[in-house]
């Protein structure tokens, strides 16, 4: 290690994206072990990659210094970095494999998976080597609870500075902590998270599904990513690991710190969390007009409703599992859809969108205002589960959501510059920035994204990163303010 | 008895004028020594100069032969950790003047005993329900609670044509609906009249009613008030009162419109209050009032700092057509001209205090006591001793003194509205109204 202990911001920045990669080895390593017991051959791709990553990371690692602490600007562009690096690392499997030919479909194949997304360029997944499906599993379950965080929870010199980091990932406008050390925060977080996904692997498999889906399924549910092993999704399971998937989907949806605290206070925190209450009721409402104007008389009302809440709870919380082709549905129920990937789950979920607090402070707020055209010298508030919402933070919130609709205005057409249909560009952008998986008109749930083109996948790539951190994380990278001084 | 008063603000002042005239010795700290000479000179006591919470001026104030302590200086804290040293001290009884609602503990975790407090008074709170009871039953002007609420005091005015006007009360203690309920004192022209049998309501008199709280909105429709529902009540002046009473509302799920001068206050109600409406205006601008259509509400009450203020603004909602307007009132001497000026009821967070200290310095036999405001009369509850000379005697035929009367018996789980033939027996708990000049033969009878 070099003497000098000059501290740096590149420095410090690259270590810690150094020490991210070298963890993304540790989790190619792992999945080579079951490129092993797989016996399919995928061990050696999946070992090569592992062994190039740690390459890369014990290298920028080796020049570097363990950051003393990180400022909030620092904090923003390693995390930015980070995701950015470890979606590269994530592509190489796919590439060395020769399960993805194109480089550029292999970095969004990843960054799909990494931001849960669940968008593919696979025509034909059940084709691609177990071990590397796994990877692609695990990249979703990785990226669910964030990277990052589960570095905070594992590494513990992270832990300096490591709110700056926390921060700069977990999802929503303000951040619960559980306990008051930032790294036992993490800690309990990634606990509940692996907690919740061994549950759901046992029901799997008492559902009837083979070890190997089970555990992809698992994996790629609790980030609410959407990769799947079949070609067909979960249409390729029977009803009851429909409505397993339908619990468990909702389950990721909800603010993984509720779940914690309802492990030892019972049903009473989700009861008072207006949060929740506004996430439950977006989702039954939504499921009622789905299945009121997709019902065809004759068919059986148990799987008119499976089918409509599957659908909805699978897109509000940015899933992306199909158990149906929903661009075959009368377009009062497609657009009902559509807009649900501009609500996404709830802050502190591993869902994607613009998350349900953003909408019920919007809501609110206007609300709010409406009043004042009543009462022009009331004192208006916003409150959250009855706390007073600061002004900044309300700021903060429409801020995100303006960006949030020009990002998708910006993408909508660029995509449309490569040649797609109005619809699908639209849907193409949304389902990127949301981390949604499946579009619609051409990029409907049985459809894929082999069809965008080269640079149309760049684009979406990028949208994904930019929705997976919440777009100010990024954008920041691009603020010259951010490298001053 | 030795009492020890903690602060010569209004409260300590009115404590300890009211104490050393019953012949107690009082002594006094105060901080300000422009109090200390004010006090000095308008009360027969001992005034010590210095920090209330100081163990060296406790000692000199002779904290170790103090029977009784009343922390009531502005400052819980002062209060509060006064208590706590008085309690090493060993003084019997001490009571503290608490406001900020933050220290009066729901969870039990530190109960006022601990902090060596035998009663902790919230002169804020204590105004709020009072105005909250006022606002509760439309016409009255006055509300006081006995036996824990199990015996309620009323104040109202009759209106001109109520059915009860111009009947003497001797005729309407024989209808059995009307026998239920007492009228226990009448105010005519500044006067306080302890009515008998005889004597007969007028248009326009106020009234006190003695009752069960379950029966005495039957006295509503017979003085002339119907078709009354408390749905919005407008408060002007975000004080903490307001804030109490805003709070006491939304948990009756009542409108409430709130009035705050002050920005950041405004904001900081907004911020606490849920289903209220916070507004940033004045209490005396028209303008404002008529926007918000105050006439329309069911009730104004005035809680700005300043008694001037709420009795302007309680006068333009009641011109507007506010039904019931209540003004809070710092100065006691305003009292009176409350009602004289077409305001409903004052109310008065210090006389509040006061009242409460007082009943519970009285106590031994005396239990309660109730002043009533703008009259010279008390309502006083006692525990009857065996001393009593009239025990099983039917209330007809014993002379009490000429300006009292017995409002109401309890006996056990019983409360008693009496008429001619009942008897107060040794051991029962009564209720007894008299005017202040007979306030000591009504002791010594019952005591």
């Amino acid at each position: 290690m070099p003497e000098s202990r000059g501290r740096s911001s590149l420095g410090d920045i690259t270590h810690v994206v150094a020490v991210i990669l070298l963890a993304t080895s540790v989790a190619l390593t792992v999945c080579a072990l079951g490129g092993i017991l797989l016996r399919d051959g995928s061990v050696y791709p999946l070992a090569a990659s592992a062994v190039i990553v740690a390459g890369v990371g014990g290298v920028g690692r080796y020049f570097t210094h363990v950051p003393d602490d990180l400022n909030h600007r620092e904090g923003f562009a390693t995390v930015s970095l980070a995701w950015t690096a470890v979606g590269i690392a994530g592509a190489i499997p796919y590439i060395a494999s020769g399960a993805i030919a194109s480089p550029i479909d292999a970095l969004f194949e990843s960054m799909s998976g990494f931001t849960t997304t669940g968008a593919t360029i696979l025509v034909d997944i059940e084709t691609v080597a177990p071990g590397i499906l796994l990877w692609r599993s695990l990249t979703q379950w990785l990226g669910g609870m964030g990277i990052i965080v589960l570095g905070i929870a594992v590494l513990p010199y992270l832990g300096v500075g490591g709110m700056q980091l926390f921060r700069a990932e977990v999802p929503g406008p303000t951040k619960d902590r559980l306990r008051p050390r930032i790294r036992e925060t993490a800690k309990l977080l990634w606990m509940v998270y692996a907690g919740l996904t061994l549950l759901l692997v046992a029901l799997f498999l008492i559902g009837g599904m083979s070890f190997f889906d089970a555990v992809n399924h698992a994996l790629t549910t609790l980030p609410t990513g959407g990769f799947s092993t079949r070609n067909a999704s979960m249409g390729a399971f029977p009803p009851f690991i429909h409505w397993v998937t339908v619990v468990f989907m909702y389950l990721a949806g909800i603010n993984f710190a509720l779940h914690y605290r309802a492990l030892r206070a019972g049903w009473q925190p989700y009861w008072r969390d207006g949060e929740w209450r506004l996430y439950t009721t977006i989702i039954a409402a939504a499921t009622l007009l789905v299945a009121v104007t997709t019902h065809v008389p004759g068919n059986s009302l148990e799987g008119t409703l499976r089918t409509a809440v599957f659908q909805v709870v699978s897109i509000v919380t940015t899933t992306g599992y199909g158990t149906a082709d929903y661009v075959l549905w009368a377009p009062f129920a497609q657009i009902s859809l559509f807009l649900l990937f501009f609500v996404g789950g709830m802050a502190g979920s591993t869902a994607g969108g613009p998350k349900v607090v953003r909408v019920l402070l919007i809501l609110k707020h206007g609300f709010g205002e409406m009043r004042r055209y009543l009462h022009p010298r009331a004192i208006l508030v916003t409150k959250l589960s009855g706390m007073p919402v600061p002004p900044e933070v309300m700021l903060n919130v429409f801020a995100f959501m303006i960006l949030y609709v020009g990002l998708f205005g910006v993408g909508t057409l660029l995509m449309a510059g490569t040649g797609m249909t109005l619809a699908s560009s639209a849907a193409a952008a949304a389902t990127s920035i949301s981390n949604v998986g499946p579009g619609f008109d051409q990029l409907g749930p049985t459809a894929n994204y082999a069809l965008v083109a080269g640079w149309g996948k760049l684009v979406m790539v990028v949208l994904m990163l930019v929705g997976r951190l919440e777009i100010y994380t990024v954008l920041l990278l691009f603020h010259p303010g951010l490298w001053k001084r | 008895m030795r009492i020890l008063i903690l602060g010569a603000g209004e409260v300590g002042f009115h404590l300890s004028r009211q104490l050393s005239e019953e012949g107690h010795d009082v002594v006094i700290i105060e901080q300000n020594r422009e109090r200390v000479r004010a006090i000095e000179h308008a009360v027969d006591a001992m005034v010590v100069h210095g920090n209330a919470a100081s163990l060296v001026t406790l000692e000199q104030a002779g904290i170790q032969r103090t029977d009784l302590l009343l922390a009531v200086t502005s400052l819980d804290e002062i209060n509060l950790m006064a208590c706590l040293s008085a309690s090493q001290y060993e003084v019997p009884i001490k009571i503290a003047r608490v406001s900020k609602p933050d220290y009066f503990d729901r969870s039990g975790i530190l109960p006022p005993e601990r902090l060596g407090v035998d009663r902790m008074i919230n002169p804020e709170r204590e105004c709020a329900i009072e105005t909250y009871q006022l606002l509760q039953s439309a016409a009255a002007t006055e509300i006081a609670q006995f036996e824990g609420g199990r015996v309620q005091l009323i104040g109202l005015r009759v209106r001109p044509g109520a059915p009860v006007a111009g009947r003497t009360l001797a005729e309407l203690g024989k209808e059995r609906r009307r026998s239920r309920y007492l009228v226990a004192a009448i105010v005519r022209g500044g006067k306080t009249i302890v009515p008998r049998g005889a004597d007969s309501i007028q248009d326009g008199d106020q009234i006190f009613v003695i009752g069960e709280p379950r029966h005495l909105p039957e006295i509503l429709p017979d003085a002339g008030y119907t078709g009354f529902s408390l749905d919005r009540v407008v408060i002007a002046g975000g004080s903490r009162e307001g804030l109490l009473l805003a709070q006491m509302l939304e948990e009756h799920r009542i409108g409430c419109t709130i009035l705050e001068s002050d920005r950041t206050r405004a904001v900081r109600l907004a911020e606490t209050l849920n289903s209220s409406l916070v507004l940033h205006g004045d209490a005396t601008d028209l303008d404002l009032l008529e926007m918000e259509g105050i006439g329309d509400a069911d009730g104004f009450v005035a809680y700005t700092g300043s008694d001037e203020t709420n009795l302007l603004s309680c006068l333009l909602a009641k011109n507007l057509g506010t039904p019931k307007v209540i003004a809070m009132i710092e100065r006691m001497n305003y009292i009176p001209l409350v009602s004289r000026v077409g305001v409903d009821a004052a109310v008065s967070p210090r006389l509040a205090t006061v009242n409460a200290i007082l009943s519970y310095v009285r106590r031994g036999s005396v239990l309660s006591v109730a002043t009533l405001k703008g009259t010279s009369a008390e309502a006083i509850e006692f525990d009857v001793a065996s001393t009593y000379p009239h025990a099983g005697v039917p209330l007809s035929a014993v002379k009490l003194p000429a300006g009292s009367l017995i409002g109401a018996i309890i006996r056990g789980e019983r409360v008693i509205i009496p008429q001619g033939s009942d008897a107060v027996r040794v051991g029962d708990r009564v209720i007894v109204f008299t005017l202040a000049d007979d306030i000591a033969q009504v002791e010594a009878l019952f005591a």
